[in-house]
């Protein structure tokens, strides 16, 4: 008696079963056929770097403050400082990737919003070599972005330099009569 | 199988269990001998994933641990974050700001929520309820969405900070989040008649792995497994961190102390949890989210502890100070590795079929247990 229970009891719960994968079977479709069909990636997902560049100054934000470098766990960023001071820049910008964490953290670090992070996911390489993202493929507008980031910042320190070597020769003639003729008089 | 040994009376059989199995959740190694079908003893082998984490604790500033935390209880990495920067809070002495404080309850507990959906997934599948795994990731995927609109990564949220959260809530949260919350408790409902009520789930979970209330107490179990032996024992309402003494919520207690029971706790969790965050965003205030911060954080000389919930039991960090801006010493009191130590007295007896039904109502990640 209580083996016919127990198949008639197993029967019931297999066929509840069934009725809710039933039900189910109506129901939208949840996947998306990837890498055909690509799912919405939210605005705040944490993805690729992109260092932005700054078209009303023609150069990236970054100064090369090496802010982000301190707050990187795990030594993912290095980078080639150019010139320093109010034009300080940066030559090169090298991201291992194979390192990163995607922890923003050098992002919140940075205080001149010169490193950002976008929706690409896509990261996934066979080399570990293609990890290491230069400043050529971070900067916002590739190789030419990078390429005027240091035009710009070059001509900058070049123009910065000759202001200072001409404030220079000015004060070191004033300043150099001064202390010619000074031991002059006391003599 | 390695080797057959032989003892006085019966030849036993060593089988390895894992690290390569599916059912161990990770890199797990059980090594059990066999009489027959019946285990005779067990000998858990962990390690497979230490990393180190609490030696490079030492070697980082206090901000830069919090993404390591992320990589221990991977499941519900909200949890702790959490559970470090109370730690770092406390050493300094810090207070994040109300909002702050609702916004990370209610994070957690949608985290806590992913963590157990996962559990009811892969234990369905252990047990064989194949259709299960499918419905409930369906489930999770909407509350992984959320957390990513939020928090800006699907598993690894990195998402709280000494004083606060980097981010406040994004547009359009709030609906989705009451969406999801509603969907969640109508799959639950969906599942109590598909898999709670059935036949054969039932007859393999029922009166298996029975952990004794001492026993529970005596291995300094926590969370759905100290919950599903009868111990009323949940961090939220012992020691409460946050704002949970603010929030009205029930702890499920069953008493039997079985796979069911240590099942059905979580599955009441996750409609608690539904509760809690419904709360949360009726409740929260407006306003900062991040208190202020000195630029380079150097706690005082000192020690602190942090205990939090999370959906494994009970998280505490121990954090000690001296002065630098590196923590001294760092410990995590992980429960996973705690559980895992109850193996080897809850398995003898049972046979080979329960150890997977066993070992997944314990819900461990291996994660965690490494560290
Ligand atoms: S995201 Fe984290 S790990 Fe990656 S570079 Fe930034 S700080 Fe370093
Ligand atoms: S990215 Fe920001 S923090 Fe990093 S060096 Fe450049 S300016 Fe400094």
């Amino acid at each position: 008696m209580n083996t016919i229970q127990d198949l008639f009891s197993g029967f019931m719960s297999f066929l509840r079963g069934m009725k809710i994968t039933g039900a189910n079977l109506g129901r939208d479709k949840t996947t998306v056929l990837y890498p055909y069909e690509k799912a919405d990636v939210a605005p705040r997902y944490r993805g690729l770097f992109v260092l932005p560049f700054n078209e009303a100054n023609g150069r990236l934000n970054c100064t090369g403050c090496t802010l982000c470098i301190q707050a990187c766990p795990t030594n993912v960023i290095t980078l080639t400082k150019l010139g320093a001071g109010k034009h300080g820049g940066i030559q090169d910008f090298q991201m291992d990737l194979g390192r990163c964490m995607f922890c923003n953290l050098c992002v919140e670090a940075c205080p001149f919003e010169a490193i950002e992070m976008t929706t690409q996911f896509e990261l996934a390489s066979t080399d570990r070599n293609v990890c290491v993202f230069p400043l050529t493929s971070l900067a916002q507008g590739g190789a030419a972005a990078a390429e005027k980031n240091y035009n710009t910042i070059s001509t900058a320190l070049a123009a910065e330099a000759a202001e200072k070597a001409a404030k220079a020769a000015a004060a070191g003639e004033s300043g150099g009569h001064g202390a010619a003729h000074a031991p002059k008089e006391g003599a | 199988m390695v080797n057959t040994a032989t003892t006085e009376q019966r030849h036993t059989v060593e089988v390895n269990l894992g690290p390569q199995h599916p059912s161990t959740h990770g890199v797990l190694r059980l090594l059990v001998e066999l009489d027959g079908e019946i285990i005779v003893s067990c000998r858990p082998v962990i390690g497979y994933l230490h990393r180190g984490l609490e030696k490079m604790f030492e070697k980082r500033s206090y901000k830069q641990t919090i993404p390591f935390t992320d990589r221990m209880d991977y499941c519900a990495s909200l949890n702790g974050n959490l559970a470090i920067c109370q730690a770092i809070e406390r050493l300094g002495g810090l207070q994040a700001p109300e909002r702050a404080q609702y916004i990370r309850v209610l994070l957690c507990e949608l985290n806590r929520i992913a963590s157990h959906l996962v559990f009811l997934a892969t234990y369905a599948t252990d047990i064989g309820a194949t259709t299960v795994f499918l419905y409930a990731f369906r489930e999770r995927e909407k509350c992984l969405d959320l957390m990513e609109c939020m928090t800006g990564a699907r598993l690894t949220y990195n998402y709280v900070r000494p004083g606060g959260i980097p981010q406040d809530l994004p547009d359009g949260f709030e609906n989705g989040l009451n969406c999801f919350l509603d969907d969640l408790l109508k799959a639950l409902e969906e599942n109590d008649r598909l898999l709670t009520g059935n036949r054969i789930f039932r007859g393999r979970l029922e009166g298996v792995g029975v952990v004794s209330p001492e026993m529970a107490a005596a291995y300094g179990a926590s969370g759905p497994v100290a919950r599903g032996s009868g111990l009323n024992y949940d961090v939220r309402k012992t020691a409460p961190y946050e704002v949970y003494d603010r929030l009205e919520f029930d702890v499920p207690v069953y008493h039997t102390g079985d796979c069911m029971a240590r099942y059905l706790v979580r599955i009441e969790e996750m409609r608690q949890s539904a509760r809690i965050i419904r709360q949360c965003l009726k409740d929260m205030p407006a306003g900062e989210i991040m208190c202020k911060m000195p630029k380079i954080f150097k706690p005082p000389i000192g020690q602190a502890f942090s205990r939090t919930e999370s959906p494994r039991g009970e998280l505490s960090f121990y954090m000690v100070s001296d002065g630098t801006p590196n923590p001294a010493r760092v410990h995590g009191r992980t429960p996973s590795f705690v559980h895992l130590g109850m193996l080897p007295a809850m398995l003898p007896g049972v046979k080979i079929a329960d150890v997977i039904a066993i070992l997944g109502s314990l819900d461990t990640v291996l994660g965690e247990v490494d560290r």
